[in-house]
């Protein structure tokens, strides 16, 4: 028997006929057989109920998270709220002007909050109105019998009972867009409230819990006939995780105080690990304004002011660094071995590339490293410059955490500009920048770019003594289900700094605090060795910002301060002394020295339990 | 001439796809009721409109352009679908919809079940090829893995289930032999078997076991063939975590529909209760209270069946399903009746991809199979797929018509 003969005999046979009948018919049976059995024998098995009933489910909202400092005071509290909810298909449309004079909400927008919720679903309750205050809420309970359709919801929101507003660093929620909503999937409904930015958002997921829901049983009007099955599908809403940062309550709230007035940043780190003990960005916003219901006109005013208020400018914004930047350098030329501790140069208080002339604040004479980082030299810095080169300096500059992401754990952040030899090239053509390009460099000036947060993370290292910590708001994540505690591990990472140099920048530094011809002065603290350095940062929009990083105890730091003031004028004499009453705050608990302080240190008024409430200019 | 209509009009296909068709208009129009989306139903009346044209347009053809349409139509979906995995956006968990082609609602894999079920057709009915050579074979199986393969990347579950649900019937059909489909069919049971735990993974190897044995020609193939089963079956782990988490979640739902009431559990468990409700006569059209919900998200599209199953309870749905099958045992007579060898075994492959949507859809709205979002043909919404399945009645009328050509 041939194999095409065999092939032709069994094509469609009429076996195969059979067989394949028999499968369809198969098939069909069985589903007729299970829509039999649900719409028949189920539907009599359950009785006459499950021909009127159909199953609802409830969402039941979790508790948000809380926020805690180092100390355990709270920073971030939840409470109750609650929020009028319409059910579309149940509501009478002839009721809306009395529930408008109820909620004194124009109709319009009730009504176009309705039309929402009935686009999602008509037969679930829709929010239509947030964060109602408990006069309406019996207004509305003592009409309920007129408003079918009508009900409300508990739910958290957000308070702030400290001091301290910190809202860039804590961020804020709000109702989630419609974007995001298509974005972000299941999880999230019409209405929800999301982390919207600073740690709300970057730890949204933890933060939020999981919502529970209820399953109940409705007729077809719509009135609740009980649990279904026994709640046996109920899913009970878990408590989002709490976080307890590094941040230290009262010395941030000091810092705002004292920064109050101004524009710009502060940022104190914990030289040990990273952890954020402080961050400041001015002018800021009240969280509160977000807690409940925030108004169109408060969105607007916040989003729309040129100070920019909502904007983090301790981790977003690139700000020229100034002489605060000058360690750099003398970190590259002396762990190249380009010069030593000995090397000395004579500054005559100018110094000469080509045909410019750049100018330095004063004739420093005979200046070695640790006297030009004291003193602020510039003409020193100049001439290093070319000894160590484009590509060295751009080198170090990355090693200490420039021009790259912190690695910060509050979502977005600018990575800063550290020039090299490619990017001139791309700005300005190839071999048309010459070494000229790199004079003002030396001095944190030119084509440079830091964030506040960046230099906070460069001074602990120098701290340090050469070691990168990720910087982290958050010390632990406290699992309130298990009650697990679990701490954040942040990256490290060495600048690839000798003992030995890191030792004469930190020695410069401490000189240019405490040491007559030293910069800082202002930052001095009774009986605590600081080190530091001043900056003042030429920028092309106006007055000089004035720039400190610096660090305390000098032995044994633990903390490390980066503040920069818009338009302050010398470093010296806004923000060097800022940081010194931040770091007197962090280290002592308050602040010592009201009557002893020189003229230029912001007046502040203290309250009875040593807060500092108010700067007065 | 009404005797040749008679002869050659197949009013069967004809009528039951219409049938089918304006009872999903009703259902779409109902699941979309009060969502002010009158827009999706007036899509999908043009959509309807457009596949009543295909359908005729299909329906007159000559067979002999059809047979000429099927390589390059083939080659032309394979290098879509390959152009759709490499730039493909994702859109809804999955890369099926072509992110320029999306206003026309151009979903190729639809149309890509068609021209592989016309190409292994016209495969297998060569005058040269030998089905019982296993190169012929091979070659046979490739024409319907490779498309599956890039919808199983996309990674569209669903759909390309119905790929392999289509090669069994139709090499069936065209005469392999018991043991081959034994051999290709065992490794799927025991796949699904591993999914489902222990005892089913051995009960599933047993059964591959005496279904290998009973069929075998051979007891060394046999052996070999049972080897591969056992090393599929251990795989699937393996393979299951790869897939995205929304369908491992849609497996395990289906496994254990407790374990997510809230996800594609919930859909279920409103399916049933859409449907249970519905009762022997229904609550009538556009009270479906469960319809009106809207508590059943993909309603218009997976969960179409509920409609009928709810608004026109169990009359209603049992006659929704009594077309089906009557236009299912129509395809397997057309099949029969044409002489045209290619004709016969493409209509095999319809009546397989049919059969297989009917079973996985509406087993999935009445939770009996795994929710894997594939439409029921000519109910659920979409102008790909609606146009698709009518272009296929429309091939069903063509090769009854011409059932007499060789």
């Amino acid at each position: 028997m041939s194999t095409i003969i065999h092939h032709q005999e069994e094509f469609g046979t009429l076996q195969r006929q059979r067989v394949l009948r028999i499968i369809i018919l198969g098939i069909v049976g069985v589903l007729l057989f299970r829509l039999y059995q649900l719409q028949l024998f189920y539907n009599v098995e359950l009785g006459k109920k499950s021909t009127e009933n159909s199953l609802r489910s409830i969402v039941k909202e979790p508790i948000r998270g809380y926020v805690f400092d180092r100390n355990g005071n709270l920073l971030v509290d939840v409470g109750p709220s609650y929020t009028l909810m319409v059910t579309p298909a149940e509501f009478d449309e002839r009721n809306l002007s009395l529930l408008s004079s109820i909620l004194h909400t124009d109709p319009a927008s009730i009504e176009e909050r309705i039309d929402r919720g009935r686009m999602h679903s008509r037969f679930s309750p829709t929010r239509v109105k947030r964060d109602i205050d408990f006069k309406t809420l019996s207004a509305i309970e003592e009409s309920i019998y007129l408003l079918p359709g009508v009900s409300y919801q508990v739910e958290s929101k957000r308070y702030y009972p400290s001091a301290a507003h910190a809202s860039h660093l804590l961020g804020y929620c709000k109702e989630i867009s419609d974007a995001q909503l298509a974005r972000m999937g299941d999880y999230y409904k019409l209405g929800d409230l999301i982390g919207f930015s600073g740690l709300e958002a970057s730890y949204e997921t933890m933060l939020r819990g999981q919502k529970g829901f209820e399953f109940i049983a409705v007729n077809a009007r719509g009135q609740i006939l009980g649990s279904f099955e026994d709640g046996r599908n109920d899913v009970v809403p878990k408590e989002g995780f709490d976080l307890i940062l590094g941040l230290d309550a009262g010395t941030q709230a000091v810092a705002e105080s004292l920064m109050a007035n101004y524009r710009g940043s502060l940022v104190a780190l914990d030289p040990s690990n990273g952890l954020i003990l402080a961050m400041v960005s001015k002018p800021d916003f009240d969280p509160s304004v977000f807690s409940g219901v925030t108004p169109i006109e408060d969105w607007n005013r916040l989003n729309s002011d040129s100070t920019k208020p909502m904007f983090n400018r301790a981790t977003m914004t690139r700000y020229p660094p100034g002489s605060t930047f000058k360690m750099v350098l003398a970190a590259a030329a002396l762990e190249e071995g380009i010069i030593d501790e000995k090397y000395r140069i004579t500054c005559y208080g100018a110094y000469r590339f080509g045909n410019r002339t750049f100018k330095d604040l004063h004739v420093h004479g005979s200046t070695n490293i640790v006297e030009a980082v004291q003193r602020s030299c510039n003409v020193f810095f100049y001439q290093l410059i070319h000894k160590v080169g484009l590509e060295k300096w751009g080198e170090y500059a990355r090693r200490l955490g420039f021009g790259q992401p912190t690695g910060v754990d509050l979502g977005e952040e600018t990575l800063g500009l550290v020039p090299s030899s490619d990017y001139f090239d791309r700005v300005y053509g190839k071999g048309k920048w010459t070494q000229g390009y790199l004079v003002s460099l030396a001095i944190g000036q030119g084509e440079l770019g830091v964030s506040p947060l960046q230099m906070a993370v460069y001074t602990a290292a120098l701290a340090n003594g050469g070691t990168l910590h990720q910087p982290h708001a958050v010390q632990y994540i406290r699992n309130k289900l298990t009650n697990r505690v679990d701490e954040f591990q942040h990256r490290t990472q060495s600048a690839g700094l000798s003992p030995q140099v890191v030792e004469l920048i930190r020695e410069g530094m401490k000189r240019a605090v405490n040491a007559p011809g030293g910069t800082g002065g202002t930052a001095r603290i009774p009986n605590i060795v600081v080190a530091g350095k001043t900056g003042t940062a030429e920028n092309p929009h106006g007055d000089d910002h004035s720039w400190f990083v610096g660090f305390a105890p000098f032995d044994n730091p633990t903390i490390a301060v980066a503040i920069v003031v818009e338009n302050a004028g010398y470093g010296g004499s806004k923000a060097a002394p800022i940081a010194g009453l931040v770091m007197e705050r962090y280290l002592l608990g308050s602040i010592q020295r009201y009557h002893a302080r020189p003229k230029s240190v912001p007046r502040v008024s203290v309250d009875s339990t040593g807060v500092i409430t108010q700067a007065v200019q | 001439m009404f005797e040749y209509f008679k002869e050659y009009f197949d009013f069967k296909t004809f009528f039951i796809t219409i049938a089918l068709v304006v009872v999903g208009l009703i259902s779409v129009y109902s699941a979309t009721y009060d969502a002010g989306a009158g827009s999706i139903f007036q899509r999908q009346l043009g959509w309807a409109a457009i596949g009543f044209v295909g359908m005729i347009v299909t329906a007159i053809l000559p067979l002999k352009t059809i047979h000429r349409l099927v390589l390059p139509g083939y080659v032309i979906l394979l290098l879509i679908l390959l152009v759709l995995l490499i730039v493909g956006k994702t859109v809804s968990g999955s890369r099926s919809w072509f992110s320029l082609a999306k206003d026309l609602g151009g979903q190729p894999s639809e149309f890509a079940k068609a021209a592989t079920l016309l190409a292994l057709a016209a495969f297998l009915s060569r005058t040269t090829t030998i089905i019982s050579d296993p190169k012929h074979l091979f070659a046979a199986i490739a024409i319907v893995v490779v498309p599956m393969g890039f919808v199983l990347a996309q990674p569209d579950l669903g759909t390309s289930m119905v790929f392999f649900a289509m090669l069994l019937p139709v090499l069936y059909w065209a005469g392999v032999d018991n043991f081959v489909l034994a051999a290709i069919l065992s490794p799927v049971i025991v796949a699904a078997g591993a999914l489902f735990g222990t005892s089913f993974f051995i009960i599933s190897v047993a059964a591959s076991a005496v279904l290998l044995y009973v069929s075998r020609r051979n007891r060394f193939i046999a052996a070999v063939a049972f080897a591969i089963t056992l090393a599929v079956g251990v795989s699937v782990q393996f393979v299951y975590e790869r897939l995205p988490s929304y369908q491992q979640k849609r497996i395990m739902t289906f496994l254990n529909p407790e374990a997510d009431p809230l996800g594609s559990g919930y859909n279920v468990l409103q399916a049933k209760v859409a449907i249970g409700s519905g009762g022997l006569f229904g609550k009538g059209y556009l009270q479906g209270t469960q319809t009106q919900l809207n508590f059943i998200p993909e309603q218009w599209t997976d969960f179409i069946f509920c409609v009928p199953g709810e608004e026109f309870g169990f009359f209603g749905a049992s006659i929704v399903l009594i077309l089906f099958g009557v236009l299912l045992m129509h395809g397997i007579k057309i099949a029969s009746a044409c002489k045209n060898r290619f004709s016969s075994i493409a209509a095999i492959g319809i009546t397989a991809v049919f059969a297989t949507h009917v079973l996985i859809n509406i087993g999935m709205s009445m939770g009996l199979m795994p929710v894997v979002g594939i439409p029921l043909p000519f109910l659920s919404y979409g102008g790909s797929a609606l146009l698709a399945t009518m272009v296929m009645s429309g091939l069903l009328m063509n090769f009854w018509a011409n059932r007499k050509e060789y």
